[in-house]
């Protein structure tokens, strides 16, 4: 069973700032997110000795955790570059930092992504403008596929159409998780919506319109990882990692498996078994958001629904704050921000830590965190447990 | 059917050029395992199924199934490709196994649903047919 060592611990968390940073740099915003951790742990930076980043997406660029060590004033024994897609980067990174400490590269990692993605981005670019994003181009572009939301429109009219589900589904999750993130003051969006809103929306690619989409967003977050050891006489305050799964099944959306095949359900079926719970015992759920879909495929995949029936879940209130499952209390990419999901991680472990103020779980054990990476090509289950 | 149909074209490899060569003559191919018998799409240089790299080639029926489809109501291409506004991307579920990703142009676009049947079509765009689809005229 691959368990994650009990004794490596997320030590320390960091956020920046999120929304429009008008002037700040990817590595800059980088920068802040883990300096923001370190405070967080009680750890100084000079004794930082591993870092773990991603580069940015809107303007990627090569080595990126030297830039950052560079620029940070470090001398890391351990660095990477890590992208694997979605959530699923913040928790490879997790991973390989406690393998690096267990494995004695190092004995504090930091994992940090961030980039001035919305102000960053050339001026009349719709979305985000990836390069290369699929790497399936010859066989995307001449088609008219361009970016993210039409390989997920396709997604969603495939669950419509095996499910019977329709749009009220999706508005529920636009509307149950911007009500969250109105009680998060670092939150992008500020108004409320209604399900009207929702479908008053400009439309973009059928069945999706705009506020099944998610935010586009400066912004960075960081964990950091460090021996339960080491993090105790810090006076960290520590979440463990219980387990960590992942499962690859295609890139571009042409190679896509049907819905009931897609590697979510696998990734959870092994996280749970290897945190040795089962969903009835997961109080929170950051759920990789970046369109209203991901939530209910998620919701099914994960076994928190029957297959189809996330929509009348969602829509029952379930997965609002005081429901059986709260759901992305922070607002997630559709209504916080798009920070590539490590804000998914953060909100995790300030929920673990009893610290999440107004939009505090109460008495929440567990949390489960899911990433997907293109279009559910890359899915990871992470599994989260109160000290 | 639509005219001033905008693509950006394929750049091709040598392993894939004659798909698209194929595409000038109106045939529609499939790579094909000599070791596994297996049709596959994209053509790559070795069989996804069991890494084979003794490859050939079949022409398929152009003859398919949807199995998604969305209208694109917003230019991901700039103000250029308004005109094109709203165009139809499809996933086809080929006669022959594979699935692949196109564009569904013609009569009857407007109201496809999943599983209706299409076949391929090569309009030319800038000197190079795309293998798109239109609804079948006939249920296959």
């Amino acid at each position: 069973m691959p368990a994650l060592s009990r004794d490596i611990v997320i030590a320390g968390i960091g956020e920046t700032k999120v929304g429009r940073l008008t002037g700040m740099s990817s590595v800059e915003i980088q920068a802040l997110a883990v300096l923001a951790a370190l405070d967080d742990a009680g750890v100084a930076l000079r004794d930082l000795d591993g870092l773990i980043n991603l580069d940015p997406y809107a303007t990627p660029n090569s080595m990126f955790s030297s830039t950052l060590a560079e620029y940070l004033g470090l001398k890391p024994r351990f660095l990477s570059t890590v992208d694997v897609g979605g959530t699923v980067t913040g928790m490879t990174m997790i991973q390989q930092a406690a393998w690096a400490i267990e494995a004695g590269h190092c004995d504090l990692c930091v994992c940090v992504y961030g980039e001035d993605t919305l102000s960053g981005r050339a001026a009349g670019v719709q979305g985000l403008h990836m390069h290369n994003l699929l790497g399936g181009e010859e066989w995307e572009e001449p088609f008219g596929l361009q970016g993210m939301v039409i390989p997920y429109a396709l997604l969603t009219q495939r669950y419509f159409d095996l499910y019977d589900a329709n749009r009220d589904d999706l508005a529920a999750v636009a509307v149950t998780t911007r009500e969250h993130a109105l009680r998060n003051d670092n939150a992008q969006m500020k108004k409320p919506i209604t399900v009207e809103d929702y479908y008053a929306a400009r439309p973009i690619s059928t069945p999706l319109g705009l506020l099944d989409c998610s935010l586009v967003s400066d912004g960075g977050g960081a964990v950091l990882l460090a021996s339960r050891e080491r993090a105790r006489s810090l006076g960290a305050r520590v979440v463990p990692v219980r387990s960590m799964a992942m499962q690859f099944t295609h890139n571009t959306v042409a190679l896509m498996p049907d819905i009931p095949d897609l590697g979510m359900a696998p990734a959870g079926q092994r996280a749970f078994e290897d945190a040795g719970i089962g969903p009835k015992d997961i109080d929170f759920a950051a759920l990789h958001d970046a369109f209203t879909i991901s939530v209910l495929v998620t919701l099914d995949a994960l076994g928190f629904s029957r297959p189809g029936e996330a929509g009348a879940m969602v829509r029952g209130g379930a997965t609002k704050l005081g429901g059986s499952l709260p759901l992305n209390t922070h607002g997630g990419l559709l209504s916080q921000a798009h920070v590539g999901g490590m804000l998914h991680i953060t909100e995790a472990v300030r929920q673990l830590r009893g610290e999440a103020g107004k939009r505090q779980v109460e008495g929440a054990r567990h949390a489960i965190v899911s990433g997907n990476g293109g279009v559910f090509s890359i899915c990871g289950v992470m599994i989260l447990e109160a000290a | 059917m639509e005219t001033d149909l905008k693509a950006i074209l394929p750049q091709p490899t040598a392993a894939t050029r004659p798909f698209w060569e194929a595409c000038d003559r109106e045939e529609l191919l499939l790579a094909h395992c000599e070791e596994c018998g297996n049709d596959f799409y994209y053509p790559r240089l070795a069989c996804p199924h069991c890494g084979n790299r003794r490859l050939g080639w079949r022409k398929s029926t152009g003859r398919g199934r949807v199995f998604s489809f969305s209208h694109v109501q917003m230019s991901f291409h700039g103000p250029a490709w308004e005109t094109q506004l709203p165009y139809t991307v499809i996933l086809v579920e080929l006669e022959e196994g594979p699935r692949m990703l196109s564009r569904l142009i013609g009569d009857g676009r407007a109201n496809v649903k999943s599983g209706d049947p299409v076949e391929v079509v090569f309009p030319e765009i800038d000197g190079q047919k795309l293998p798109y689809f239109r609804p079948s005229r006939s249920t296959a």
